[in-house]
């Protein structure tokens, strides 16, 4: 039998070797560019990235932007897996239909479609002015907040999907049984739902996070220039220095991160899973 | 937990649940339901699948809302009030114990639920984890739990909160036949010392039998009777009820005649009689128990070759050829290995002894 198994691991060889090939190969090699400096091993290039101040703002606000990004996302799709996890049929499949059609518009055309609502004379400011609530327009494209919520609104599915998994899949009996024993709603959400939707909450955040730190496109198109993230400045590095070796070195940082979040993640999502 | 209340047994009306109408998308599942359980009673409600068992008891345990009728608890209207204010447990068949927490916390839910600190409630837990011999299990997850420890778990922490009223769905279908035999008597005399009033349901007649003091039998969506055990098997209020309470001989027949409380009806056998008055011409089930019957000529008397003499230790059951629809069955004390396959024996029985039933009702 064991024999059998793993023959059967060996189907796993195709696309094993094709992310060795792709994806793990190049990454190596570029790891290995950010540790050498004329064939020789070094560490120089990480000393002078974390001595320049500006590196360290962007690096910073790239964090602080990925955070607030997955808070905002979790804020949002909590409720909506919770409401999609309780519904049936035509509803279900509306809010199935909604999470993943918006992934297949292009992130362009969608943070055109934003440059509309925030501009200066854009939708949104028109609104507020002509409700009196502002008198002159509110600067919010190229702004920090804007890239956020556009963040938060393209990276949603991922936050939603999982946590709805886990609640769908959860034994409604749990908080019948609470209830029975006394249990209010809101003690109910807080004692048996919410943690029981945590490894569903673990995987949303770290799929958010980890695709809000190395986001390209969002803060090219809604900050700009201006305001530099780890991705676009590795981007800098690559395409207008041609300083391979920063390049280098903010991609491995980067890596290093997600690789960081990825490795927390399921530790945590095992450890909430043995408690089950 | 409260000290025992005085017991009232009988038909009282401490849960009383009148005129219970409930359809899911239109389809009816029960109207009309009338239920009465006294302080202190063990009750059963046994039915086949589907035929409204759970829906009830979540009603009762307000869970589900019933589209008509009323419930009352103790004279007080709960109709209305949501499952976490009736202070009603239950236990449900999967025993639905909070995964993410251990053995002592589940117990100590319904208490944490009160607004008690997690603090105080350690000598409750302890107490009730004892009832149910688990305190050695107190710091385990549940998951590590066999199928009866788990029931165990389930029953303390339904207990803890001194609910006024216990639900328990199918609380043993999960456990293996020895295990279910024992827990029925653990549980059984557990309850009885607490004076709980408790609903089972189940659709084992055996345990509804063995745990309660009343019986409901119900059949789609209506109770058909609700008597002791022994009421209930001796004189049960339909065929349905017959055949659904413990075995029997049954032969469908047709009154041929009918005099002053005994009536002679034919049937694929031979002509029987029992008592009660008919219209000749109408279509009646008869049934006797199987203990009832007996192998040599009574008032009744059949010829019958076997189709089978299973010997099961304390009895040996024999059965008859019979056509589809009928029973011929006869049991005999202890283990007797007389009778064999293809053989042609007597059964006789009484006429007091035999039931009848209008066929269809
Ligand atoms: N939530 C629901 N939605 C639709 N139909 C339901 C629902 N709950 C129960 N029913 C239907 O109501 C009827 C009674 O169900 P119920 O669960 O009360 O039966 P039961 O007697 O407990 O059966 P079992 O012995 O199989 O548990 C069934 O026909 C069932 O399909
Ligand atoms: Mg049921």
């Amino acid at each position: 039998m064991t024999g059998r198994a793993e023959r059967i691991g060996l189907l796993a060889l195709p696309g094993l070797s094709f992310l060795a090939v792709i994806y793990a190969l190049p990454l190596f090699m570029l790891l290995l560019k950010s540790v050498q400096i004329d064939g020789q091993f070094s560490f120089a290039e990480y000393v002078a990235f974390f001595s320049d101040s500006y590196n360290l703002s962007v690096l910073w606000r790239t964090l602080r932007v990925a955070l607030l990004t997955t808070g905002l996302a979790l804020i949002i799709a909590y409720p909506t897996a919770i409401i999609m996890a309780r519904a049936k049929g035509f509803w279900l499949s509306v809010f199935l239909v909604a999470m993943v059609l918006p992934m297949s518009v292009g992130v362009v055309v969608k943070a055109f479609a934003w440059t509309i609502l925030f501009r200066t004379r854009g939708v949104l400011n028109d609104t507020l002015m002509s409700l009196g609530i502002t008198d002159a327009p509110i600067r919010m494209l190229f702004t920090e907040t804007a890239l956020i919520i556009g963040a938060a609104n393209v990276f949603l599915p991922f936050m939603v999907l999982p946590i709805y998994a886990v609640l769908r899949q959860m034994d409604s009996r749990l908080p019948e049984a609470a209830a029975s024993l006394g249990a209010t709603p809101v003690f109910r959400f807080m004692n048996v739902t919410f943690p029981l939707s945590l490894p569903g909450v673990v995987a949303g955040c770290a799929f958010t996070f980890s695709l809000a730190i190395s986001m390209y496109v969002i803060p090219s198109l809604i900050v700009g220039e201006r305001q530099q993230t780890l991705s676009m400045l590795t981007a800098r590095s690559f395409l207008y220095l041609r300083n391979e070796a920063l390049g280098a070195t903010i991609s491995s940082i980067l890596l290093l991160i997600a690789i960081s979040v990825v490795l927390t993640s399921s530790w945590a999502a095992n450890r909430l899973g043995a408690r089950q | 937990m409260a000290p025992p209340a005085p017991r009232d047994m009988g038909d009282s009306k401490y849960l009383d649940v009148t005129a219970v109408g409930k359809a899911f998308k239109g389809t009816s599942v029960m109207s009309g339901m009338d239920f009465r359980v006294g302080r202190g009673e063990l009750v059963s409600l046994l039915g086949p699948s589907g035929c409204g068992k759970t829906t009830l008891l979540r009603i009762i345990a307000g869970l589900t809302t019933a589209d008509s009728g009323e419930v009352l608890l103790d004279g007080r209207a709960i109709t209305s009030a949501p499952a976490h204010k009736r202070n009603i447990s239950v236990v449900f068949q999967s025993y639905a114990l909070f995964p993410h927490l251990t053995v002592a916390e589940n117990v100590a839910f319904g208490l944490r639920a009160r607004g008690h600190a997690k603090t105080d409630c350690g000598p409750k837990v302890a107490e009730a984890l004892a009832l149910v011999r688990m305190s050695d299990f107190a710091e385990r997850k549940v998951a590590a739990l066999s199928g009866g420890q788990q029931q165990r778990v389930a029953v303390a922490r339904a207990l803890i909160v001194d609910p006024v009223l216990l639900l328990l769905d199918e609380p043993f279908s999960a456990l293996d036949r020895k295990l279910r035999e024992t827990m029925q008597v653990e549980l059984k005399t557990l309850l009885r010392d607490r004076n709980m009033t408790a609903i089972f349901v189940t659709h084992d007649q055996d345990e509804a039998m063995g745990v309660s003091d009343r019986i409901a039998v119900m059949n789609a969506g209506q109770i058909e009777q609700f008597a002791t055990p022994s009421e209930l098997y001796a004189r049960p209020a339909s065929a349905f009820v017959m055949d659904f309470v413990g075995l029997s001989t049954r032969l469908n027949g047709e009154v041929i005649e009918s005099t002053e409380n005994r009536s002679t009806i034919r049937s694929a056998y031979g002509t029987v009689h029992a008592p009660g008055t008919f219209v000749p011409g109408t279509e009646v089930t008869i049934g006797v128990r199987p203990e009832l019957v007996k192998t040599r000529a009574a008032e009744n008397t059949l010829r019958v070759t076997l189709a089978d003499a299973m010997v099961l230790g304390s009895k040996t059951q024999l059965h008859g050829r019979a056509e589809a629809g009928d029973c011929l069955l006869c049991e005999v004390p202890g283990m007797n290995s007389d009778y064999a396959p293809g053989d042609t024996v007597t059964f006789g029985w009484d006429v007091a002894d035999t039931l009848v039933y209008e066929t269809g009702t």
